[in-house]
């Protein structure tokens, strides 16, 4: 991303000339909630063993979303909007990377004979999926973002956002509430399928690989499609 | 040559880009756009998009958390 101080573009002399706000500097600022963080880990630290790690995953995770301009809306929004698949493609490498990372994860625990850690996750797929795959999109569109754009525009004090985010939260209070009958009625009719009990351990990562490439692929030729026209 | 200023600030994304679209049609060639936005978002994807439809691109940031995107209509 290009941020010139200065345009090319031929603009009208008097937007030019409108004087700019100086703007302050924020390096006082960022040492300060650095600092802030690192002694509200240290006493995490003494409460829980874990929980700094969790801390520190947490703001690494928030600091690379908003540096990078990550968004997970955008990815499946943008394809059908303006044909752009960047962010669609950068998801799905996403998804190639921890596929083998979880993977590795899960198998170290099997050949150890300990049991596999994230199988609660491992749920029945049902037509609730599709319905809630659904609603969620028309949601995040609307609102501008999902759950971690959400949390993370706040962060940057987008106001409209503070909105978004209240009303999450009393969207996830309701789907918490019906749970209970979803799962009884719906989800519970499903079949739980874990992959590498179907393909075995090396055919599981392979053919989850493989769908993930073809959709890469699907989605540089879509990009490519709209630039021809 | 004409200069339009597109007020999107405190809209969040895809509306920044979906008016700019539709600004951006309506306007002649060699016509400047200027895009004010404060939605990090939408300072990636409407100049990823302008960029693919061949237009001048450039982002400015005049404030804080505040940008603007503009954009000189080529074709």
């Amino acid at each position: 991303m290009d941020e010139q101080k200065t345009t090319g573009i031929q603009r009208s002399s008097t937007r030019t000339k409108r004087v700019r706000k100086k703007k302050k500097n924020q390096l006082p600022f960022g040492i300060a909630v650095l600092v802030l963080a690192i002694i509200f880990g240290i006493l995490l630290g003494t409460k829980n063993q874990g929980m700094p790690i969790f801390w520190i995953t947490g703001l690494a995770f928030g600091y690379i979303l908003q540096r990078s301009r990550f968004c997970f809306t955008a990815s499946m929004r943008d394809p059908f909007l303006t044909g752009s698949t960047s962010l669609t493609r950068t998801v799905l490498t996403a998804f190639a990377i921890t596929t083998i990372g979880f993977a590795a994860i899960k198998y170290g625990a099997f050949i150890k004979g300990l049991p596999i850690p994230g199988q609660s996750y491992v749920v029945p797929i049902s037509f609730a999926t599709a319905a809630g795959a659904f609603m969620f999109g028309v949601g995040m569109v609307i609102a501008g973002g999902c759950a971690s754009g959400t949390l993370m525009r706040v962060g940057e004090g987008f106001t409209m956002q503070i909105l978004s985010l209240f009303f999450f939260i009393i969207g996830s209070l309701w789907g918490a509430h019906d749970f209970g009958w979803w799962k009884l009625n719906v989800i519970l009719k499903g079949k739980a399928v874990f992959l590498p009990d179907v393909f075995g351990w090396i055919g599981a990562v392979i053919i989850q690989l493989l769908i993930i490439a073809m959709l890469w692929i699907a989605a540089d030729k879509w990009e490519n499609r709209k630039n021809l026209t | 040559m004409k200069e339009v200023e597109l007020d999107c600030l405190g809209e969040a994304c895809p509306i920044p880009l979906v008016k700019a679209e539709n600004k951006l049609k309506e306007m002649e060639i060699g016509d400047v756009l200027i895009v004010q936005i404060d939605h990090s978002c939408a300072m990636k994807n409407v100049p990823e998009w302008a960029r693919k439809e061949g237009h001048n691109v450039e982002v400015e940031e005049i404030d804080d958390g505040e940008w603007e995107i503009i954009i000189e209509k080529v074709k």
